[in-house]
């Protein structure tokens, strides 16, 4: 229990209650997981109102929220059995801004605050690896340049030392990373209070009308190691698997890694099946954990984890990123499981993952003796076969024609998009997965293999190709490909049955009488030049049916919605979910609109 | 800086098939004396012209490349000029990995499309981003001292910049809007074709 008199400071102990407005987004997502039970690394937030304080007093850390600082960096120092700056049992903390609303110019996080030559001996001796306590010393002096500073320095090389980068520092930005370790939490504390009127901040509140008058609370929290004594190490944990989306743990370890200062390449990645082995009781921990937590959010959860002497620590815990297949499986698996309601895992899975997932693929075992023409890099995902065309006017002028063509370049200019927009495939000699190709082509969703290899591509003009940008392979020849049909998914059908009951506007096969066709009326068929969303509702109004590439944007669906028409078509190449799930989509959007305004 | 002759084929040929205002606004010139411009280099045989849209022949890139040299040498000897560039290529890596970022986020050791339906991950993007774009904007005030025209992207990446702040995600990488991307895209063709140096990628 707490035993701070002063309110502001809020120890994270699960005394205090949850509440974004006082104690910011990050906080406040700390004290929910110690409620639920879960072990996160201690931790004390200096709440919003001190922000306030701070800004009214002409930026400027009040005496008596500083000396609330220190009792709580002792509680923090009861907490862990460490203390800040001493080498017999050094306490390292991280200082980072947490608004109730998180925005772009906030200072975010600055690690390993505590950090001393001092310290830096001890833990080389703890760790039994000085090149890590070296690693952690200089690169804290980098980010607290960067972050707190305003330092214009590079990432420290490996076997960098603290001093150089301090000198660095220096030269840049023309002042000190501090050396005393209450020095360096003073100044990240100001710096977070401080960024709250960056510019950035300021406008971004003013584009999304947050108020200037709020503020942002700083957390202050103990760093954990896992690397420091046996049964240590660190890892990401997904509770499904975010390719497949089935319902089995994923993840990472790393015995020995560090934890959130992780740097990269130093410890060979090992699986959660290997965590099991090495120890069972923390691997058990660890997946109630995901339970607990998946239940309390609803979703997927990707969970990074530390275990210092064979305790397990939860550092972060966020709804997992995850495949376009896995968001419509774990939609569907997560409503069975009444985890969520239908609504919500419709709202879950956007009209482009559906579509991704249709996409037609390579026949199983099509591409078996086929000629492999290059290897590249996959840049954009999908398949694509159609005649190879070395320049871009060219792939213009024969997509015109309605042929299908693959644009074969060595490099891209800007004057190629006009070609990449026309073929139905790109593949590129030079570059990386980072190229302006690559991303144009991610841009347009276009099938993309890039860097197959100066000189590759020669002779392959007028030839007849098949792009597995999936893969990052081109294939001689048209490979046959099988559309995926939503009827041999249990979880796409599933999906598609609820979207059919959810919405309000029928997709129907035949266009019946009184049926608007917007394509026929030339409406929004050039992306580049959407319509007027008012007059596409004229155009609708009173239509028993529409149709139209249109419909499957959210301008278009919202058109069809605010019209009242009842029934929709499918335009050739519309799969039915994709329409619907537009339509429930611009539902929910038109009624977030309403509630704002009456708001 | 260089006769509106060159600029205008010039801004044609990184822009590609496009209408007048398109070029001027690139160059920063009126439309009207670009229109004329490129109706002259129609007469010469540098261009072509159809449904309103002109089009660089391979006559006039031939030329281009020849009145390159001489049109842009105060730039190309000029090492405050040239070391901006050198800066603005190692930006340029750090832009296209933050898009790639923002298109597209690792999951299970592989990429997957970006669904922007995590305002957190976007925005921690967008400060990024915005970090970015205020390292960019010192180099673009080098070039811009020296060719006062490249104003004209500052403007356009200062307006991407700031719609993307302001929620409209296509204003950072599409491709059917002015985007940060767009805007940024094009400043790489036309320095790379001022200073006749090659694209690395």
């Amino acid at each position: 229990m707490s035993t701070l008199t002063s309110d502001r400071v809020v120890p994270l102990d699960g005394s205090v209650s949850p509440g974004k407005d006082r104690l910011g987004g990050k906080a406040d997502g700390i004290v929910r997981m110690r409620r639920l039970g879960l072990r996160v690394p201690s931790a004390f937030t200096i709440p919003v109102t001190e922000c306030r304080r701070y800004h009214e007093s002409g930026g400027r850390l009040d005496e008596e929220t500083w000396q609330a600082v220190l009792d709580g960096l002792r509680w923090l120092e009861r907490e862990t059995g460490r203390r800040l700056g001493d080498p017999s049992a050094p306490l390292l903390v991280s200082v980072r801004s947490g608004a109730p609303v998180s925005m772009p110019g906030m200072m975010d996080t600055v690690l390993n605050l505590g950090i001393t030559d001092e310290v830096e001996q001890a833990l080389a001796g703890l760790s039994g690896d000085p090149d890590f306590a070296r690693d952690t010393h200089t690169r804290f002096c980098a980010q607290f340049g960067k972050v707190v500073l305003g330092a214009d320095v590079e990432d420290p090389r490996p076997g960098a030392d603290a001093d150089s980068l301090r000198a660095e520092v220096a030269e840049d930005s023309g002042r000190e990373v501090p050396r005393e370790p209450l020095d360096q939490l003073r100044e990240a504390i100001n710096a977070v209070f401080a960024s709250w009127r960056s510019r950035r901040a300021i406008t971004y509140r003013k584009h999304w009308g947050i108020s200037d008058e709020g503020g942002t609370a700083v957390t202050v929290q103990a760093m954990v190691f896992g690397n420091l004594g046996e049964a240590s190490g660190t890892g990401v944990f997904f509770t499904r698997d975010p390719l497949t989306g089935a319902p089995d743990p994923y993840g990472e370890w790393l015995p020995g890694g560090q934890g959130e200062d992780v740097v990269s390449g130093t410890h060979a990645v090992q699986t959660l099946a290997d965590l099991a082995a090495q120890l069972p009781d923390v691997h058990a921990e660890l997946l109630e954990a995901g339970r607990v937590l998946e239940r309390e959010n609803g979703d997927v959860q990707d969970i990074e984890f530390t275990v210092e002497r064979g305790q397990l620590f939860l550092l972060q815990t966020r709804s997992a990123k995850r495949s376009p297949s896995a968001a419509v499986r774990t939609a569907v698996d997560f409503a069975e499981a009444n985890l969520v309601d239908r609504a919500t895992a419709l709202q879950r899975v956007t009209p482009e993952q559906v579509a991704s997932v249709l996409q037609p693929r390579l026949a199983p075992g099509a591409a078996e003796a086929t000629e492999v023409l290059a290897h590249g890099e996959p840049a954009c995902p999908g398949v694509a076969a159609g005649v190879a065309v070395g320049d871009s006017e060219a792939a213009e002028a024969a997509a015109g024609e309605g042929r299908a063509v693959i644009l074969v370049r060595p490099t891209t200019s800007p004057e190629d998009i006009s070609g990449m927009i026309a073929a139905r495939a790109v593949v590129t000699e030079l570059g990386g997965s980072t190229s302006h190709a690559a991303v144009v082509t991610r841009a347009l969703g276009r099938p993309c293999v890039v860097g197959v290899g100066t000189g590759v591509t020669a002779g392959w003009s007028g030839r007849t190709v098949t792009i597995d940008a999936t893969k990052g392979i081109v294939y001689a020849g048209r490979l046959p490909t099988e559309a995926v049909r939503a009827e041999d998914d249990p979880a796409l059908s599933r999906l598609l049955e609820w979207a059919r009951e959810a919405s309000p506007v029928q997709v129907v096969e035949e266009m019946p009488e009184g049926s608007v066709d917007l394509d026929a009326a030339g409406v929004g068929l050039d992306p580049s030049a959407p319509p007027e969303p008012q007059h596409v509702v004229g155009l609708l109004t009173g239509a028993s049916c529409a149709r139209g590439v249109v419909i499957a944007t959210p301008a278009g669906a919202g058109a069809v919605l605010e019209a009242g028409v009842p029934a929709v078509a499918a335009a050739p190449g519309q799969h039915p979910l994709v329409l619907l799930l537009h339509l429930l989509h611009a539902g929910s959007q038109r009624r977030a609109t309403s509630a704002g305004d009456g708001a | 800086m260089a006769d509106l002759r060159l600029l205008a084929l010039h801004g044609l040929a990184v822009k590609s098939a496009a209408t007048p205002d398109a070029v001027a606004d690139l160059l920063g010139q009126s439309p009207e004396d670009v229109q004329q411009a490129l109706e002259a280099a129609v007469a010469e045989g540098h261009a072509i012209g159809a449904k309103g849209r002109f089009m660089v022949t391979p006559g006039g890139r031939a030329w281009l490349d020849e009145s390159y040299p001489q049109a842009f040498a105060a730039h190309r000897d000029d090492p405050g000029f040239t070391t901006a560039a050198d800066k603005f290529e190692r930006i340029n890596r750090d832009l296209l990995a933050l898009l790639t970022d923002w298109q597209s986020i690792p999951a299970g050791g592989e990429r997957v499309p970006n669904t922007h339906t995590d305002p957190d991950y976007d925005r921690a993007i967008l400060d990024r981003l915005g970090d970015l774009h205020d390292r960019a904007a010192k180099v673009l005030q080098r070039f811009t001292a020296a060719e006062p025209r490249l104003e004209a992207y500052v403007g356009r990446l200062d307006a991407a910049y700031d719609r993307a702040l302001a929620g409209e995600a296509d204003y950072v990488s599409g491709v059917r809007v002015d985007s940060y991307h767009v805007a940024w895209h094009e400043l790489h063709e036309d320095l790379l074709r001022m200073l006749g140096r090659t694209r690395e990628e």
